[in-house]
C-alpha cells in the first residue's frame, strides 16, 4: 500500500493528468450509448457524492438531506430555463447560489444542534423540499413535472447524446475536484477539520465554529446544487419522485463505501454504487437487498470506507499505535 | 367550527398512535443509546403480522396485536445484532448507517416476500360513528379512533407498570440511565439493551397495526415517514423521557390534522417537519426541562 | 524566581466568580489577579472547581455570578472563540488534540485567528492566501522547532506518547501568539524527566515574556516555578498569595494534605 502510495506521490501530476486524458477518450473508446450514459451517471454521482462528503466528511456534521439541494439546483436550472430561457452555463452557478442560500436556512437552526438532531433537521428539510415541489403546480409543475429542459450548448455540439453530455459532467466533477482540494488545503479547510475532530478545541483557538459549520453547510449545498441543475437537462424531464430521501441514502451509501473524508473515496463509491445496481438491474429488487448487505458490511467490517485511511475521526475512531498506553481516542459525538 | 373540532378528534386519535410509536422509539433511543433509522420498516413488520394474523387465524384484533409485537419484537433481535451489538464503543454514525442500511434490506425484502402492492386491512371494527352534540355543533367519534385510543392508553399504562414495578423494568431504567453503572451493579447491560430494543420494536409493531387498521391498507413503501416522525415525536419529548415523547406524539397529530384543514391533504408531512425544526430551533431539548446531552 | 512587586500589571482578574450546577457550587466567590509576566499557579484537591474556573475565564462556561476581566475588557459573557481572538490560549487537561490530523496541522490551526484569507482567497490562490500560508507554515515551524517536536511534524499527533501531545497543545497554543496561556494539568501523564523538562521549558517562556496559569499537582513544580499561587478547596478560594505564604498557612494545609501531616515534608 505504502509502495503505491509512494510511486503515487512521486509522480502526481502525470498520474492525475494520464486519468484525465483517459477520461476524455472514453466517450469515443466506448461506443455503446448505454454505457457511456453509466459513464455519465458516475460521474454525475461521484461530483454529488463530493458534495454530500465535504459536508459530512470534513466537518463531521451529519446531513441526510443532500437530495434535497440536488433538488433546488434541478428545479432551478429546469424552471429557469424552460420559463424565461436563461443560458445553461449562467444557471449553474445560479442554481448552485439557489442551494446554497437553502443550505444556509437549513444550516443557521441547526448550528446549536449536535449530530443527530442535525441530520434528522436536514432530513426534514430535504422531505420538506420534495412535497413542495410535488404540491406547488404553478411553479414546479406539481406531479407531473417539468418536460423539455432544452439541452446546454457545448461548442455546438448535439448534448442531447450522452456522448456529449459526458463532458459536462466531466467538466463539473474536475472543477469540483480542483476547487474542493484547495479549499481543503487553505484555513477555511483546516478550521472544517478541526470542527470534526474536536469542537471545543477549535473553539479555544478561536476558529468560528458556527460560521465554518454553515460556510461548510453552503458549500456542499451549492455544489449539491450545480450538479442538479446539470442533471435536469441530462433527464430532460424532472419530477419530485426523483428526489426522494432513498436519493439521498444512496448518495449517503456512495461516501460511505467509498470512504468520507477523502477525495477519491466519493468517487470509488459512486462507481461501485452505479456499477452494481445498474449491472444487477435483471435481479430486480434483490440488488437492493445486496446493496443494503453491502453497506451493513461495510460497516461491520470497514466503517471508514474503501478509499479511508484510519486517518480521522469518521473511521471509528481507533488508531494504530505502536506504544501501549492508550487513551479513548474517541470523539465527542 | 365543526369541521375543525372533528379535525381535532382525528388528530387525538391519530396524535395517540404517534405517540405510542414515539413511546417504543424512546425506549429504543433511551435503553440503546443511539437512534434508528429502522423503526419503520419494524412497524411494517408489525402490520404484516396482523396481516397475516388475520388472513390464518380470523378477526381476532387481540391475537392480531400479540402477532404484531411478536413479529417485530423478533425483528428486534436481529437489529440489534446487526446494527447495535457490535458498535457501542465506536462513533455513533456508524450505527446509524446501519439502521438506515437495515432499513433499505428489510424494505426490499419484503417488496420481494409480500409483494409491493398495497394490501387491504380487513375492517376488524365497524363503522360505527357515535355524535355528540355540544349546543349546535356536532363532533363525530368513530367507534375505531375510541378502539384506538383506548389500546394505546391501554398500552401505555402497562408499559408505565412494567418500567416501574418489574424487576426487568427497573433494570431497564438503570441501563437507560447509566450503562456503566449498571454494568457496575451486575446488570448484563448488552441483553437488557436487546431486552429494550426489542420492546421498543413491539410497541413499533403494535402503533404499526393500529395504524394500518386506522388507514385500511397495508403496503411496504410508506413508513420511512413515520420512522421519521416517530423520531420527531420523540425529540420533543427529549429523546429518553417516555411521557414527554408521547405529548410530542399527540401534539404533531394534531398539528398535523388542524395544518391540513388550512391547506391541503398533501402538506400532512410538511406540517410535522416543520413543526419539529421550529421547535428544535426555539427549544433544541423539546418538552423536557434539562437539556439531555446522552445521545 | 524573584518577586515582582515593582510594576504589576492585573492582566486576567477574577472577580466573585460562582458556578452552580443545579446545587452544586463548583466555583464560589473567587477572586484572582494575574499580572503580567506572572508563573500563576492554581492548585488544589481534585474537585476543587480548578478546571470549572479555567472554563469559566476561557468562556467555555458562562459564570453564575461575577466578572472576568482581560485587560480592563470584561470578557464574562464573551464565546470561547472571542476570548481566543483576544489571545487567550489555553490547553486542555483530558488532552483535546486534533488527533488525526499531523502535528504541523494542529500548530497551523493555532494560527487561524492571526490569518484572514477566505475560501475565495483559497481557491483562486490570491497573494492574501499564498502570504497567509507562508505565515502559517513558518511560523508553526518555528514554534515546533522550539519545543522540539520539528522532527515529528509529519506524524498523526495521535500517534505520539503522552506526554508529547501534551506538548503539541501547548504548541498549538502557542500559535495563538497569547497573552497569557493557561495550562491545566500539563505535566500529567509525564514522567519525571519529561516534566523537570516542560517546566524549564515553561520558565524559559516566562523569561521570553509570556505570562503564564498553571494548573498542575505537581508541588514540586508549582513551588519551584510560580510566583503567585491560587489555592482552591470546595469551589472556595482559600488563599492567593506566594509560595511562602502558601507553604506556611495553615488553612492551605489542612485542606490540601489532611489535618496532621506534619506540614513542609510534601511540599519539599
Amino acid at each position: 500500500m505504502s509502495k503505491v502510495q509512494a510511486f503515487y506521490h512521486k509522480h502526481r501530476t502525470i498520474l492525475l493528468l494520464a486519468v484525465f486524458a483517459a477520461l476524455c477518450v472514453l466517450p469515443f473508446v466506448v461506443t455503446k450509448a448505454l454505457f457511456v450514459r453509466y459513464a455519465c451517471n458516475i460521474l454525475l454521482f461521484a461530483t454529488l457524492a463530493g458534495s454530500l462528503n465535504a459536508i459530512n466528511g470534513y466537518s463531521g456534521q451529519m446531513c441526510l438531506g443532500q437530495a434535497g439541494f440536488f433538488a433546488i439546483g434541478a428545479y432551478v436550472c429546469a424552471i429557469f430555463s424552460t420559463r424565461f430561457g436563461v443560458n445553461f452555463w449562467l444557471l449553474l452557478p445560479i442554481s448552485g447560489v439557489f442551494a446554497a442560500m437553502v443550505g444556509l436556512l437549513v444550516a443557521l437552526p441547526t448550528l446549536k444542534l449536535q449530530g443527530i438532531y442535525l441530520s434528522i433537521v436536514t432530513l426534514g428539510a430535504s422531505e420538506i423540499i420534495r412535497i413542495i415541489a410535488q404540491t406547488w403546480e404553478p411553479v414546479t409543475g406539481g406531479a407531473l413535472g417539468i418536460k423539455n429542459i432544452p439541452y446546454p450548448w457545448l461548442f455546438g455540439l448535439d448534448t442531447f447524446r450522452p456522448k456529449y453530455y459526458y463532458f459536462i459532467f466531466l467538466l463539473i466533477g474536475v472543477l469540483f475536484l480542483l476547487v474542493t482540494n484547495r479549499v481543503l488545503k487553505s484555513r477555511v479547510g483546516r478550521a472544517w477539520i478541526s470542527i470534526r475532530e474536536d469542537q471545543i478545541a477549535a473553539k479555544s483557538l478561536g476558529v468560528q465554529t458556527s460560521f465554518y459549520k454553515s460556510l461548510n453547510f453552503m458549500y456542499g449545498a451549492f455544489w449539491a446544487g450545480v450538479v442538479g441543475c446539470a442533471y435536469a437537462p441530462f433527464v430532460n424531464y424532472i419530477e419530485a419522485s426523483q428526489f426522494s430521501t432513498d436519493t439521498g441514502f444512496n448518495v449517503l451509501a456512495m461516501i460511505v463505501i467509498g470512504g468520507q473524508g477523502t477525495l477519491l473515496g466519493p468517487i470509488l463509491g459512486s462507481m461501485i454504487v452505479t456499477v452494481l445496481t445498474e449491472s444487477l438491474r435483471f435481479l430486480d429488487n434483490w440488488r437492493y437487498v445486496i446493496y443494503a448487505v453491502i453497506i451493513i458490511m461495510m460497516m461491520w467490517l470497514r466503517p471508514q470506507g474503501i478509499a479511508g485511511a484510519s486517518h480521522s475521526v469518521l473511521a471509528g475512531g481507533k488508531i494504530k499505535r505502536k506504544p501501549v498506553r492508550r487513551e479513548g481516542a474517541r470523539s465527542h459525538g | 367550527m365543526e369541521y375543525l373540532l372533528n379535525q381535532l378528534v382525528n388528530g387525538i386519535c391519530q396524535g395517540s398512535i404517534y405517540a405510542l410509536m414515539a413511546i417504543g422509539y424512546s425506549v429504543i433511543v433511551g435503553v440503546v443509546g443511539m437512534v434508528t433509522f429502522t423503526y419503520g420498516e419494524i412497524m411494517m413488520i408489525g402490520a404484516f403480522g396482523a396481516f397475516y394474523s388475520f388472513q390464518f387465524f380470523g378477526n381476532n384484533l387481540a391475537l392480531a396485536i400479540v402477532m404484531a409485537f411478536a413479529s417485530s419484537f423478533l425483528l428486534g433481535i436481529v437489529v440489534y445484532k446487526v446494527c447495535y451489538e457490535r458498535f457501542f464503543n465506536a462513533p455513533r454514525h456508524i450505527a446509524l448507517l446501519c439502521t438506515i442500511g437495515f432499513s433499505m434490506l428489510m424494505k426490499n425484502l419484503v417488496q420481494i416476500v409480500f409483494g409491493p402492492e398495497q394490501k387491504p386491512m380487513i375492517n376488524i371494527i365497524n363503522n360505527a360513528t357515535y355524535t355528540l352534540r355540544l349546543g349546535s355543533v356536532a363532533v363525530d367519534f368513530k367507534l375505531l379512533q375510541i378502539v384506538v385510543m383506548l389500546l394505546v392508553i391501554l398500552f401505555a399504562v402497562s408499559l408505565t407498570l412494567f418500567f416501574n414495578r418489574t424487576r426487568w423494568g427497573v433494570a431497564l431504567r438503570a441501563v437507560s440511565q447509566n450503562k456503566q453503572a449498571a454494568y457496575m451493579m451486575g446488570i448484563n447491560v448488552k441483553r437488557t439493551a436487546m431486552l429494550g430494543n426489542c420492546i421498543g420494536c413491539g410497541f413499533g409493531g403494535i402503533a404499526g397495526i393500529l395504524l394500518s387498521i386506522y388507514y385500511y391498507t397495508v403496503s411496504s413503501t410508506i413508513w420511512g415517514n413515520f420512522s421519521m416522525k416517530a423520531f420527531s415525536a420523540s425529540v420533543l419529548g427529549g429523546l429518553v423521557d417516555l411521557r414527554l415523547s408521547a405529548l410530542g406524539g399527540l401534539c404533531m397529530g394534531i398539528i398535523e390534522n388542524l395544518g391540513i384543514t388550512i391547506s391541503s391533504a398533501t402538506f400532512r408531512d410538511v406540517f410535522s417537519f416543520a413543526f419539529l425544526i421550529v421547535i428544535l430551533v426555539i427549544r433544541p431539548q423539546g418538552f423536557a426541562a434539562k437539556k439531555g446531552s446522552r445521545v | 524566581m524573584a518577586e515582582q512587586t515593582l510594576t504589576r500589571v492585573p492582566l486576567l482578574e477574577a472577580q466573585g466568580i460562582c458556578k452552580y450546577f443545579g446545587g452544586l457550587k463548583a466555583v464560589d466567590h473567587v477572586d484572582m489577579t494575574i499580572c503580567q509576566g506572572d508563573i500563576f499557579g492554581i492548585i488544589g484537591p481534585n474537585g476543587a472547581g480548578k478546571t470549572t474556573f479555567f472554563n469559566i475565564c476561557t468562556g467555555i462556561f458562562t459564570p453564575t455570578q461575577g466578572r472576568i476581566f482581560f485587560c480592563g475588557e470584561d470578557i464574562t459573557a464573551m464565546s470561547p472563540e472571542a476570548v481566543a481572538q483576544k489571545r487567550i490560549a489555553r490547553t486542555f487537561q483530558n488532552l483535546q488534540l486534533f488527533k488525526f490530523m499531523t502535528v504541523l496541522e494542529n500548530v497551523k490551526i493555532g494560527c487561524h485567528i492571526k490569518t484572514k484569507s477566505n475560501m475565495f482567497d483559497a481557491i483562486l490562490h490570491t497573494p492574501t492566501f499564498k502570504r497567509d500560508e507562508a505565515f502559517t507554515t513558518e511560523k508553526s515551524l518555528e514554534i515546533l522547532k522550539r519545543i522540539g517536536l520539528f522532527d515529528f511534524r509529519d506524524t498523526l499527533a495521535g500517534n505520539l506518547s503522552y506526554g508529547m501531545q501534551r506538548k503539541v497543545e501547548i504548541a498549538r497554543a502557542l500559535a495563538l501568539d497569547p497573552k497569557i496561556l493557561l495550562l491545566d494539568e500539563p505535566a500529567a501523564g509525564m514522567n519525571p524527566l519529561e516534566t523537570k523538562a516542560l517546566m524549564e521549558f515553561i520558565q524559559a517562556l516566562n523569561a521570553d515574556g509570556y505570562t503564564i496559569a498553571v494548573i498542575e499537582h505537581d508541588m514540586k513544580f508549582v513551588m519551584n516555578s510560580c510566583n503567585r499561587i491560587l489555592v482552591l478547596n470546595f469551589g472556595q478560594k482559600i488563599l492567593e498569595g506566594t509560595p511562602a505564604e502558601v507553604k506556611t498557612n495553615p488553612e492551605v494545609q489542612s485542606a490540601y494534605f489532611g489535618k496532621g501531616m506534619v506540614a513542609g515534608e510534601a511540599i519539599r
